[in-house]
């Protein structure tokens, strides 16, 4: 009877002793499931990038880790020799990662899902895989500074870097969800327990002003232009000029977005929104409009064209330092008298000079959506000196990014309006979608004036340096740029940035371009190197665009 | 009287045993279901996410570029007329 008193007693101690451990575990402890609950964010899929017919240019993909416990590998050797060969890779390469002594260690990384099928089919013991979610860039580095890549933050979150994936960051993104779950030992959900789940809202969809065709035309033609004329680096844009939605952008060298970390910074940079340069002759057109609004001259103005023109203690020549005598105004932009825009600059007077360098948005942003734009502020009137007023005129003396240069060139073909250049069209949220529309920032110069400087500039390809450039039947207009390059304070004239600017065809515009050589060593000019290059890319897209000749 | 409400209090716990059991089994049978679906779902996700890789591979400039460089279609379609007009106007 005592021993089943006692077995009694000790049941009763046990019954209470799990009772106030339950009471414990359930009332008095602070979040009593916080051991069984695991709280997992679950990340927002990256938002797609489109090209405007729908193309892909940027999607997700995951590839995979593969590391080992090395002391669950039954045996090192075998495992060394087995991985090599599936992965095609050395022996020592394996070998010299798969170290004994540690606990963990990473193999390899960005392995494609059929490598990793290929090692799981070996059944070695104590090797495992962990997903890398990266971005996928089907055309390659095709349009590596307009797209950017995605790369790591401090705290290792995926974050866009340049172009479209930096400054669509945020869109891209999305928000990330939260599950909260009550897991067993083996991770197994607890039914009973707490199940939430917050679902992640992912990342919008782009779609881009960009045609990959016209991307790929733009860089494989300035890529054999820069070979040729062994240039240091150059850039291409081609835009619509009516809504200044850029079609094609490319700024070589450039770099590989899946592969970015192999680069210096410096092949980060896109050229096209992030340098600075003097434009040139490309310049010339500017004045010559403004001077037409302005009532001041006419394209048949005759300017007696009689030698160099001295300003102080600065003499100006033509480019040749040959004067023809009286010339129109349109032959002065033909021949790209550099004295005649000095005339032109002086008919025009200084407040009206500046007032239209603001006009066309030269010292300001154009607030184009990539990132990492700059701009260069105009001088304060009070800094101009006379000379600055007459070499502002054929475009020395001045510093444009080439994107205000674009832009501004085609507020003079597409009736007078500066719009703001952009390259998405399209922002997709699941179902809805939101249209970025042109938007017209202001009206620089009238139709009449814009109708006229098209026509001088027609003129200038047909009888200008470039004449022979031109494909037979085709009216194309545009003008070339040379500039020498200021290093120190002063102009070194073996080195020179060659420029074009031109649009096809002439009444309604498809698409403006301008090409950019910085440095070309078979020749130092414009018409000899940018031009060539614009004409192959033109000829391209004339039949790309089917533009019929004119 | 007696016998019936023991033996009703036995029924009760008996019965209140087989539902805690069958509770704690069908919580372990519907755990373990939601773990499979949750490594299906992450399986056909990656699987959809390689299908997605190889179409837009496939579907780009450069695939293209690549298998007409192998099948050796180098030659790039010029029009005539571009540099001969009088093949366009029919002269």
């Amino acid at each position: 009877m005592t021993k089943l008193r006692f077995l009694l007693f000790f049941f009763l101690v046990m019954y209470v002793v799990i009772i106030l451990r339950l009471f414990y575990l359930q009332v008095l402890k602070e979040n009593p499931s916080s051991e069984y609950l695991t709280t997992r964010r679950i990340p927002a899929a990256r938002g797609n990038i489109f090209d405007r017919t729908n193309q892909t240019l940027a999607t997700n993909q995951v590839e995979y880790k593969l590391f080992a416990e090395p002391k669950k590998v039954s045996d090192i050797e075998i495992a060394n020799i087995k991985i090599a060969r599936a992965l095609n890779v050395e022996e020592s390469t394996i070998s010299a990662r798969l170290d004994k002594t540690k606990d963990w260690v990473a193999i390899m990384g960005g392995l494609s899902r059929s490598q990793k099928d290929a090692i799981e089919a070996l059944k070695l013991s104590g090797l495992g895989f962990d997903d890398e979610p990266t971005r996928y860039y089907p055309e390659g580095s095709t349009a590596a500074h307009l797209i950017g890549f995605v790369g790591k933050n401090s705290e290792d979150e995926s974050v866009g870097y340049f172009g479209i994936e930096g400054f669509y960051d945020q869109d891209l993104g999305g928000l990330p969800g939260l599950m909260r779950s009550d897991r067993d030992l083996i991770n197994r959900p607890i039914f009973l327990g707490t199940q939430e789940k917050i679902d992640p809202e992912n990342g919008r969809d782009l779609v881009l002003s960009i045609d990959k065709t016209v991307q790929d035309i733009v860089k494989k033609k300035l890529k054999e232009g820069i070979d040729k004329y062994h240039a240091k680096d150059g850039c291409a844009i081609i835009a619509d000029p009516d809504t200044m939605e850029i079609l094609g952008l490319s700024c070589l060298p450039d770099f590989d977005q899946e592969k970015y970390y192999d680069f210096n910074e410096q092949y980060y940079k896109n050229s096209a929104i992030s340098s600075l340069y003097e434009p040139g002759s490309t310049f010339k057109p500017f004045i010559m409009a403004a001077g037409i609004e302005e009532g001041v001259i006419r394209p048949d103005t005759i300017y007696h064209e009689k030698g160099p023109v001295t300003i102080g203690e600065y003499t100006i020549k033509t480019w040749n330092n040959t004067y023809e005598g009286d010339i129109t105004l349109t032959r002065a932009l033909e021949k790209s008298s550099n004295v005649a825009m000095t005339y032109v600059g002086e008919k025009l007077g200084k407040d009206k000079l500046l007032g239209y360098l603001k006009s066309y948005g030269f010292g300001e942003l154009t607030h184009i959506d990539l990132q990492g734009e700059v701009a260069n502020a105009l001088k304060q009137q009070k800094d101009w000196y006379p000379i600055d007023y007459a070499t502002v005129t054929f475009g020395q003396g001045i510093t444009v990014s080439p994107i205000q240069m674009i832009r501004a060139f085609a507020s003079l073909i597409n009736g007078g309006n500066l719009l703001e250049p952009h390259v998405v069209k399209k922002l997709i949220n699941g179902q809805q979608a939101k249209e970025i529309q042109p938007h017209v920032i202001r009206k620089v110069i009238s139709k009449e004036t814009s109708d006229k400087i098209k026509t001088m500039l027609v003129s200038t390809i047909a009888n200008g340096e470039t004449k022979y450039l031109r494909p037979e039947g085709y009216a194309i207009g545009g003008k070339t740029g040379t500039a020498q390059i200021a290093i120190s304070g002063h102009y070194d004239a073996s080195k020179t940035l060659a420029s074009f600017i031109g649009f096809s065809p002439i009444k309604h515009p498809k698409f403006i371009g301008l090409v950019i050589v910085n440095e070309p060593k078979t020749s130092q000019w414009g018409s000899e190197t940018a031009a060539p290059i614009f004409f192959q890319i033109a000829k391209e897209l004339i039949v790309y665009y089917n533009v019929t000749p004119e | 009287m007696k016998s019936i409400f023991k033996n009703s209090l036995i029924g009760i716990f008996i019965l209140l045993a087989a539902a805690n059991i069958y509770l704690f089994v069908a919580s372990m049978y519907i755990g373990d279901e939601i773990n499979k679906y949750e490594s299906h779902i992450t399986a056909l996700k990656q699987e959809n996410t390689d299908l997605e890789h190889e179409v837009y591979e496939v579907e780009s400039l450069q695939y293209a570029a690549s298998l007409s460089a192998s099948l050796h279609f180098t030659k790039q379609v010029q029009p005539v007329y571009f540099e001969n007009m009088k093949y366009a106007f029919n002269r």
